[in-house]
């Protein structure tokens, strides 16, 4: 008779009319295989179509439906709400970034930080297309191809204490896109792209906390992209300090 | 959390100006002053904490190397709780080793 | 402007470089140098088992000398270099220009002066 129920605690937020976010229940049916995107679109449906976030695939693919559910930065499309102790769970915008309505975040800061890696192959001369593809072996596809799998959700700069302290923090998603071209054997684009993580706010911010490749709902490990960026520009550096001249 | 991995490092950066603290009794004074400064129970104490704080700082080291450069063994990849074994086994040999070439050889 | 943070940037890339080799000699070395000297020692333990003495912190003991650099200026340095993360973590962001400063002002006086006293007993082999 009594009808399973989950509370859903959703932030809202209208910075034209709220001094304010603040919280704002929801009871909803529940299922046992229920994500927490299911209940979103339920409120959103049944109850307050008000309320607004963002979503797309809803398998885990695009990367749109990130958010800060009971303080973890996860997918509600990809968060069983059987994982969460009790039934009220708590649904905020993603950490360290500013909200525009409710739990849709402003994502420039990302964007402009992605353009500025340059995520395209770069070649120092494009071959016509007769001469056919440019070959890669599987041993060169296996040294990049873990953080080529990035769906660019953000949820591991919402992990990054460094990041919520210091907006100017290259970040991981963009560090790791940024190793994977410059692993790339068809890359040609280290000259490019090796200054932009090597700046001071590029991989050198980072303090090894890992929180972002906890978070990675696709395995891409960003923490271990910039320890290898890291490692990549120790060597240079020592490099370019023993054979100044030499050594290209 | 990751915050007491960090945090390692305030007792070994202590550990070691203390340390330079207790050579400088042996400098100003004499190396009584210094064997001395070694056997005194708040530097005893301090040192044991600071050497817990060594030992995770570490296992945990060992287990990013581990993460960092997995070795290829034919098809499969080394884990990095196999880094963290082996490294410790390391650790062991490396402290027997100093502990012949300094003391008992 | 570019070419002033790239030489900034090649500056920090090599403290990096040192502060990996300082973690493995803080994780490999600090451990034994520690037990020798605040559990062996203090409690006649192996492998200083009824001997009074420490014998390899002794003036002139030049193996003993070159670990105790090594193994103090690397922890120094490793140690000091993570704090200062810690600290940027803590929030004092602002000041890290300042905290760099210190940090590497303690690194430098620390092993200039470690390199003193143990240099100067190592060619001496006597007590100042």
């Amino acid at each position: 008779m009594s009808q399973d129920i989950a509370t859903i605690r959703v932030t809202r937020y209208r910075p034209e009319k709220d001094s304010k976010p603040y919280f704002q229940e929801y009871k909803v049916p529940y299922r046992q295989d229920m994500v927490v995107l299911d209940a979103l679109n339920y409120i959103k449906a049944e109850m307050d179509g008000s309320l607004t976030y963002r979503w797309s695939c809803r398998m885990g693919v695009c990367g749109s439906c990130g958010a800060n559910i009971d303080g973890e930065p996860k997918l509600t499309c990809a968060s069983f709400l059987h994982e969460f102790k009790g039934r009220t769970i708590t649904v905020e915008p993603m950490t360290n970034f500013p909200v525009i309505k409710d739990l849709v975040v402003d994502m420039e800061d990302f964007m402009e930080k992605l353009v500025k890696i340059k995520p395209w192959i770069i070649r120092e001369k494009e071959t016509p297309p007769e001469q056919g593809e440019y070959k890669q072996s599987s041993k060169e596809l296996e040294r990049y191809s873990q953080f080529s799998s990035c769906i660019n959700c953000m949820l591991c700069y919402a992990a990054c204490p460094i990041y919520g302290l210091n907006e100017k923090f290259l970040g991981p998603a963009a560090t790791a896109l940024a190793y994977r071209y410059i692993e790339d054997s068809r890359d040609q684009g280290k000259e490019v792209r090796f200054p932009i993580v090597h700046e001071m706010e590029g991989a050198w911010e980072c303090t090894l906390v890992g929180e972002c490749s906890v978070v990675c709902p696709k395995g891409v490990d960003p923490m271990l992209a910039i320890q290898k960026t890291k490692i990549l520009g120790a060597t240079n550096a020592i490099k370019s300090l023993l054979m100044p001249r030499g050594g290209r | 959390m990751y915050m007491v991995r960090e945090w390692t490092s305030l007792f070994v950066s202590l550990y070691s100006l203390i340390f330079i603290y207790g050579l400088s009794l042996w400098a100003m004074g004499s190396r009584a002053d210094f064997l001395n400064f070694l056997k005194n129970p708040a530097i005893i104490g301090f040192s044991l904490v600071a050497l817990v704080f060594t030992m995770y700082h570490a296992a945990t080291w060992f287990y990013l190397l581990g993460a960092i450069s997995p070795v290829k063994i034919g098809r499969s990849k080394t884990k990095p709780w196999q880094a963290l074994v082996l490294n410790l086994i390391l650790l062991v040999i490396v402290s027997y080793l100093a502990i012949w070439l300094l003391i008992l050889r | 402007m570019r070419a002033e943070t790239h030489k900034v940037a090649r500056l920090h890339a090599i403290l990096w470089g040192i502060f990996s080799l300082g973690g493995m000699i803080a994780a490999f070395l600090l451990p034994v140098l520690i037990y020798l000297t605040a559990i062996a020692y203090p409690f006649s333990l192996w492998p200083f088992n009824g001997a009074k003495d420490p014998s390899f912190l002794v003036t002139g003991h030049l193996l003993g000398a070159l670990f105790i650099f090594v193994t103090i200026a690397g922890s120094l340095y490793h140690g000091i270099f993570r704090f200062q993360s810690v600290l940027t973590e803590v929030g004092l962001l602002k000041y890290r220009r300042a905290l760099e400063a210190v940090g590497y002002f303690i690194i430098f006086v620390g092993i200039i002066i470690l390199a003193y006293y143990l240099g100067t007993w190592y060619l001496n082999g006597t007590i100042r």
